[in-house]
């Protein structure tokens, strides 16, 4: 692997962690927004990186095109920075300890079955459709389910604020 | 290693944050850096077929993350109507 190739990785990484940390830690909500969207960005070129272009595609049309718009629709709606007027809180040693106790564990238990990875051809468009209409078959019914699930109940609760 | 502690760090978020679309966001993170990892374990896989399994898998992942954030945005409207957005309040909300 080249090492132009490398210093990519380690600037989307950064890219990653940058807008992962401004979601912890920022509490204005526009400037969480911004945080969020880098977060993405980031992760769906680490997605390119790997040879997942239509995932690292997918991603930024959905999340940054679709979902991180209804979160800015949803703070407009709001009018106020509420978390931005709250008590900043000092570091939360439970939750950091429960948190570092995970990624711990996570590491411990992924080490050594991730070999070293690096970018693949053979993610094709052609080749996923594949896969999703053949072996993947189940799943994606069962993913189309959960997406109709999941538009009922969002319906439902809007619908039912609007009932009262 | 960077998934892990993309998962960690938001999980740290959905526990500290108070306001519900910090809450969300954090939730996202946690979403990517899982879904990260699928996509690793992808790059390591010695198959085309393999490789585009995993793209499938993660396609999934990102159809359902994105209900998830329709829901989460949802209840997110049904408490602004009652004037809260905290994440203790959404035990008010009934569908």
């Amino acid at each position: 692997m080249s090492h132009s190739v490398t210093l990519l990785w380690w600037g989307l990484a950064g890219l990653t962690v940058a807008g992962a940390l401004a979601v912890l830690l920022v509490r204005e909500m526009m400037r969480l927004m911004l945080g969020l969207g880098v977060f993405l960005v980031g992760i769906a070129g680490m997605y390119a990186w790997y040879g997942f272009g239509l995932l690292g595609v997918a991603e930024v049309f959905v999340y940054v095109g679709g979902v991180l718009v209804l979160f800015l629709l949803a703070i407009t709606a709001m009018g106020r920075d509420s978390e931005s007027r709250a008590i900043v809180r000092r570091l939360d040693v439970g939750a950091a300890t429960v948190s570092l106790g995970l990624g711990a564990v996570l590491v411990l238990a992924l080490r050594g079955l991730l070999p070293g990875t690096s970018p693949v051809a053979g993610a094709t468009v052609e080749k996923t459709a594949d896969a999703l209409l053949g072996g993947l078959l189940s799943h994606f019914e069962i993913a189309g389910v959960v997406l109709l699930v999941g538009l009922v109940a969002a319906l439902a609760i809007v619908g039912g604020g609007e009932d009262r | 290693m960077l998934s892990c502690a993309l998962v960690a760090a938001g999980l740290y978020g959905v526990m500290t944050r108070r306001d519900l679309v910090a809450v969300l966001a954090s939730i996202e993170v946690m979403l990517g850096g899982a879904t990260l990892l699928l996509v690793a374990y992808g790059a390591a896989g010695s198959t085309p077929a393999a490789v585009a399994s995993a793209q499938g898998y993660a396609l999934l992942v990102l159809a359902v993350g994105a209900a998830e954030a329709a829901v989460g945005i949802a209840l997110l409207v049904s408490l602004i109507r009652r004037g809260r957005t905290r994440s203790e309040d959404i035990t008010e909300v009934r569908g």
